[in-house]
């Protein structure tokens, strides 16, 4: 697999030789068991570029959520190994993982993604106040301000809009100046304006604060926003492209869509 | 609908589990509380009955009532020739002169103690009595007695022993024989001691009298007819009452104090469902909000608000029954370890097989079933409103803020109830303050879901300190008011009985220590049996009296009379003596007054009755019946309290209206010049063969009373604590049920980066916080009763209310203890909780 570069690496990338922020290296995982089991990644190995906007596709039941919870920490694996820098994921404890996810990674799901007890600014501030730890308020402040989200800071999800709740979910998961970003559908539940203004903004992160993200979709169009695309089908990854466009994204769709039984995934 | 309301209550049986136990444990407190109190009943009937197996009549002295607060009346000692008489009527087949009354049985100079009575009597075989002998043969000449066999066997007497037997007096028998009593060796929880009638007079100081005759009419004469003949023949002087009335009188005395536990039990039995009732309303709430949707989709595919309400009543009746069936079932195993409970705490109570009847099922039965049907129906009634629109609603909806006719309805009910539970305390009117306990509670039910969230707020702020965990467990509280309301009103509920009997005994105590300030005597006897009026031989305080180191002797009697129908008590004391041993504030008149046969009063009584010196008040004493006594005195409340009764007479007075016998307290100062250790092994040599004298200085006394208090109040507590359980069930089951509701959150919460522990405490402390704002409203409303009991109560005397604080602390720990026990299993659970299934379930 190559690496393709493209414009907007920051200045503040790490000059490391691996510039992986995450790497999967021929993982397996079996979901259920017996006669119910179903291979949902079958020896996938994946590399995720630092500071870029990565965008993992594929049809239903090809595996693209369990790569991206294995490559969370959110779930184990049978076989393989998965890093995150360079910390081996499946040489941590439970808490090691937790703690993990905690400092160095952010999360955006496609719903239910606050708690619903707690403010705006509470809710993105969840990760640190967790930890013990207070935001950097001019960080704080600079996220707010891009993610629009100033007059709503008090008030709670049941008061804010889809769209709004999900850019307090955005502005949770970049908080921590995590190392990476998952987001799994983030615009799935969100009108198109709604989800367009997401997804700028999660491309504009990746350009602008150097962000690197990781977004599952199925929407060739949300994929368009990314830097480069992975393909998956039956637990492998079959194909990539660098610099997507819808029209790119859904030619290459259309190739792998060779037929074959829906499986679910992850239940 | 019922094949839905099956397949539904099987699907959640989980979530129904700790419903059904709740429902369960609170139907088996009401059965075994049936069950013991019905065997105790049949037991006492079978021991009156057997021992009068197959007389017809009984003849006593008059009397103007049979018993009084469980305690039977001393009838006057009939002549012995009245039995030849009533053998001489016609229509009388034989007639047998009988002398009985309470007894002690010493075996090698330790007392034989039952758990009831030891009854001394006059020895006969049928037809009189059930008496058959096992061993040996019948007393005939003076000396000898008969033991029951079971007695005997269980204090290793053997024929020929020789054993100590006292009442008025006391003497040494040889055992001739032992008995059975029909089937029985012996009567339940009893001991028997059965002598020759010569014997049995000189034992009780009768002289040549006797205290009954019984009769067995000639064959084909009707009893009824007998009776009305020798009640004419004999006069008002006598009572002739049928033998089986006789017993069945004696057996309702006795079964007077098993009648309390009866209402004490079923009012904690009570409590227990209802604070089960709570659990089971906020299980279905919860049940059913998890499954608007699926209520939604059923009303969408055109099920009726009705069909739907069926449905879940349908689940709750089934939960119901089979809960109150096993509930009923296990109550006979909760009879045992209830009587075992009562009995260490000092209650009598007979041994015997467990008596269950039909009315004690279908009670057990009926009560979990229409407790649960009525705890289900609000939210039934939530359900079947649900819109079918509800099934498309992405979004739970948001808890429904309280209507504005409940707002109304508590605040009314809480502001009457408080304002007549004040006015009523301040009346002295204990009913007033019962009626404004019950207004206050409801007031607080209704109002729980508006009051909860606020209390669980303020209650909550140190949690804020904690970090997210405690904030998230504080706001979680306070999300859901309704269930708050629920899971805390009854975990309070269960609190503030414990808090109201708490403070009740410690005040109960108080009154009794304030005795020690009035009573000067150095030394007491009373008897280590705890009869209600006492039971030491008046031969106990002359012994006594005789000692060259006792100053002075003072004997104090108690006795039942009725006040217009209420059974009230007095006491007799010696106006010449007493002052000697106490000292009787007297506020007008003198004691000493109380020589010409009259009576005086206490301060606050006679004020209540409008009564002052040389008026006089109606009492209905057993004897002579209404009598008219002159009001010769007032002492102050102080003093009352130490006399134990607001009503005071002379000893003289007492014998002339009262044929019991016996003394309750002997009062003695002590010379100056003795030491009272030494005077106390003296005093204690001299009463030796009455082994139920028991000598004690005034501390002694003092702690023996609040041990009494102890062992009660323990009792109650030990009961009440199961309401407690119910309601810390209740805080494990809502919350354990609130995980299974916040399965995304959590899943979130993990995903973000929230550890277990923190999670795990999370849990906790949102347990920890309603069973802290239980203890807040349990706190507060179980001292407000109290207090205000206390003053309803008080009548005669001054407000005594004492707050034991180490108590009270003790059982605020406690509860929060419990409160973090009862987070424990859901906290795991939500710990264990996948996070992957957790936020994949969308």
């Amino acid at each position: 697999m190559t690496t393709t570069t493209t414009d907007g690496q920051p200045a503040t990338a790490p000059a490391t030789t691996t510039s992986f922020a995450a790497r999967a290296i021929d993982v397996v995982k079996t979901h259920g068991r017996g006669e119910a089991a179903v291979r949902a990644l079958d020896g996938a190995s994946v590399a995720i570029p630092t500071g870029r906007f990565t965008a993992v596709m594929g049809p239903s039941g090809s595996g693209k959520s369990t790569l991206v919870h294995a490559l969370a920490g959110l779930d184990g694996i049978d076989s393989g190994r998965v890093l995150v820098g360079d910390t081996d994921l499946t040489e941590l404890s439970e808490r090691e993982r937790t703690l993990l996810r905690r400092e160095r990674l952010g999360f955006v799901f496609q719903a239910f993604n606050l708690v619903p007890s707690l403010t705006a600014a509470e809710n993105i501030a969840l990760p640190l106040t967790l930890a013990g730890k207070r935001p950097d308020p001019a960080w704080l402040a600079e996220l707010v301000e891009v993610l629009g989200l100033g007059p709503r800071l008090g008030h709670r999800p049941s008061q804010l809009s889809g769209g709004q709740q999900q850019r307090v979910a955005v502005g949770r998961a970049l908080v921590a100046r995590p190392e990476l970003v998952f987001a799994d559908e983030p615009t799935g539940n969100l009108d198109s304006r709604a989800g367009a203004a997401l997804l700028s903004f999660l491309r504009d992160a990746t350009r602008t604060f150097g962000q690197t993200t990781v977004m599952v979709t199925h929407d060739p169009v949300a994929a368009a926003y990314a830097d480069r695309v992975v393909f998956l089908a039956d637990g492998r990854i079959v194909d990539e492209l660098a610099d997507p466009t819808a029209e790119t994204v859904l030619a290459r769709l259309a190739r792998l869509d060779t037929p074959r039984i829906d499986e679910p995934v992850g239940a | 609908m019922w094949r839905l309301a099956l397949s539904n209550a099987l699907a959640s049986r989980s979530r129904l589990a700790l419903t059904w136990l709740a429902v369960a444990l609170g139907v088996a407190f009401v059965t075994g509380s049936l069950v013991l109190t019905d065997t105790s009943t049949r037991l006492l009937d079978d021991q009156f009955r057997t021992t009068a197996a197959g007389v017809d009549l009984t003849v006593r002295g008059a009397a103007a009532f049979d018993a009084a607060m469980g305690v039977e009346v001393q009838r006057d000692p009939l002549p012995a020739a009245l039995a030849d008489r009533i053998g001489a009527t016609p229509g009388v087949d034989r007639v047998r002169a009988v002398a009985s009354g309470p007894g002690q049985l010493q075996v090698d100079g330790r007392a034989v103690e039952p758990a009831g009575p030891t009854v001394l009597g006059t020895w006969a075989e049928a037809p009189f009595t059930a008496y058959e002998l096992r061993a040996g043969r019948a007393p005939v000449a003076d000396g000898e007695v008969v033991l029951d066999a079971a007695t005997a066997t269980g204090h290793g007497i053997d024929l020929g022993d020789t054993v100590v037997v006292s009442a008025a007096t006391s003497r040494q028998l040889r055992v001739v024989g032992l008995t059975g009593v029909g089937d029985g060796d012996g009567l339940a929880d009893s001991t028997v001691v059965l002598a020759a009638l010569p014997t049995a007079q000189a034992l009780l100081d009768l002289g040549t009298g006797v205290t009954s005759v019984d009769v067995i009419a000639a064959e084909g004469v009707p009893v009824a007819d007998l009776r009305g003949d020798l009640a004419a023949a004999l006069g008002e002087q006598y009572a002739v009452t049928n033998a089986q009335d006789a017993a069945a009188a004696s057996a309702d005395a006795a079964k007077e104090s098993i009648e309390y536990l009866r209402i004490v039990l079923l009012a904690l039995a009570a409590a227990g469902l209802v604070v089960g009732a709570f659990l089971i309303a906020n299980t279905f709430g919860i049940v059913l909000t998890q499954r608007t949707r699926e209520l939604a989709l059923l009303r969408a595919a055109g099920a009726t608000g009705r069909q739907v309400l069926a449905s879940v009543l349908g689940e709750a009746l089934l939960v119901g029954v089979t809960g109150a069936a096993g509930g009923t079932a296990a109550g006979i195993g909760a009879a045992h370890a209830l009587r075992g409970l009562a009995q260490s705490a000092g209650l009598a109570l007979p041994d015997g097989p467990l008596t269950v009847t039909g009315r004690t099922v279908v009670v057990g039965l009926a009560a979990g079933t229409v407790i649960t049907l009525l705890a289900a129906l609000g939210p039934a009634r939530r359900a079947a409103r649900t819109a079918p629109v509800a099934a498309m609603r992405a979004s739970d909806p948001a808890p429904s803020a309280p209507r504005r006719r409940r707002l109304v309805t508590g605040w009314v009910a809480l502001g009457l109830g408080v304002a007549l539970l004040v006015t009523a305390a301040l009346l002295r009117d204990v009913a007033g303050v019962a009626v404004g306990a019950v207004l206050l509670l409801a007031g607080l039910v209704v109002l729980g879901p508006v009051l909860a969230p606020r209390l669980a707020r303020a209650v909550g702020r140190p949690l804020l300190g904690l970090g997210v965990p405690g904030q998230l467990a504080r706001e979680s509280a306070v999300r859901n008011p309704r269930r708050t309301a629920a899971t805390a009103t009854a975990l309070a509920l269960g609190l503030a009985l414990i808090v109201f009997v708490t403070v009740l005994g410690s005040s109960v105590k108080a009154i009794g220590a304030t005795s020690t300030e009035a009573i000067t005597a150095d030394l007491l006897v009373q008897s280590s049996r705890d009869e209600m009026l006492g039971g030491l031989s008046p031969e106990v305080a002359d012994r006594i009296a005789a000692l060259p180191e006792v100053a002075a002797v003072s004997s104090v009697r108690y006795g039942h009379w009725l006040d217009a129908g209420t059974t009230s008590a007095l006491t007799a004391v010696d106006p010449a003596t007493l002052p000697r041993v106490a000292s009787v504030e007297m506020t007008a008149g003198e004691l000493a007054a109380l020589d010409g046969g009259g009576i005086v009063l206490a301060t606050g009584v006679a004020a209540e009755r409008g009564l002052r010196v040389g008026d006089t008040l109606a009492m209905t004493l057993p004897r002579h019946g209404e009598q008219r006594l002159r009001v010769v005195g007032l002492m102050d409340d102080d003093s009352a309290r130490a006399l134990s009764t607001s009503y005071v007479i002379s000893l003289d007075t007492y014998a002339e209206h009262f044929t019991e016998d016996v003394d309750a307290t002997v009062y003695i100062a002590l010379t100056d010049d003795v030491d009272p250790a030494e005077a106390r092994q003296t005093l204690r040599a001299a009463v030796a063969d009455f082994p139920n004298a028991e000598i004690l200085d005034q501390a002694e006394a003092a702690a023996g009373r609040a041990a009494a208090v102890d062992q009660v109040l323990g009792l109650v507590t030990v009961l009440l604590g199961f309401a407690v359980l119910i309601a810390l069930l209740g805080i494990t089951n809502t919350l354990a049920l609130s995980i299974v509701e916040r399965t995304r959150e959590i899943g979130l919460l993990r995903a973000v980066g929230t550890t277990r522990t923190q999670l795990s405490w999370m849990v906790r402390a949102e347990a920890v916080l309603v069973a802290a704002v239980a203890v807040v409203v349990g706190l507060a409303l179980g001292l407000g009763l109290a207090v205000a009991t206390l003053a309803g109560l008080s009548s005669d005397t001054p407000v005594v209310v004492r707050v034991p604080v180490a108590q009270l602390g003790a059982i605020v720990v406690a509860a929060v203890l419990a409160g973090l026990a009862a987070g424990l299993l859901p906290a795991r659970r939500a710990a264990r909780l996948d996070v992957l299934s957790a936020i994949a379930t969308q």
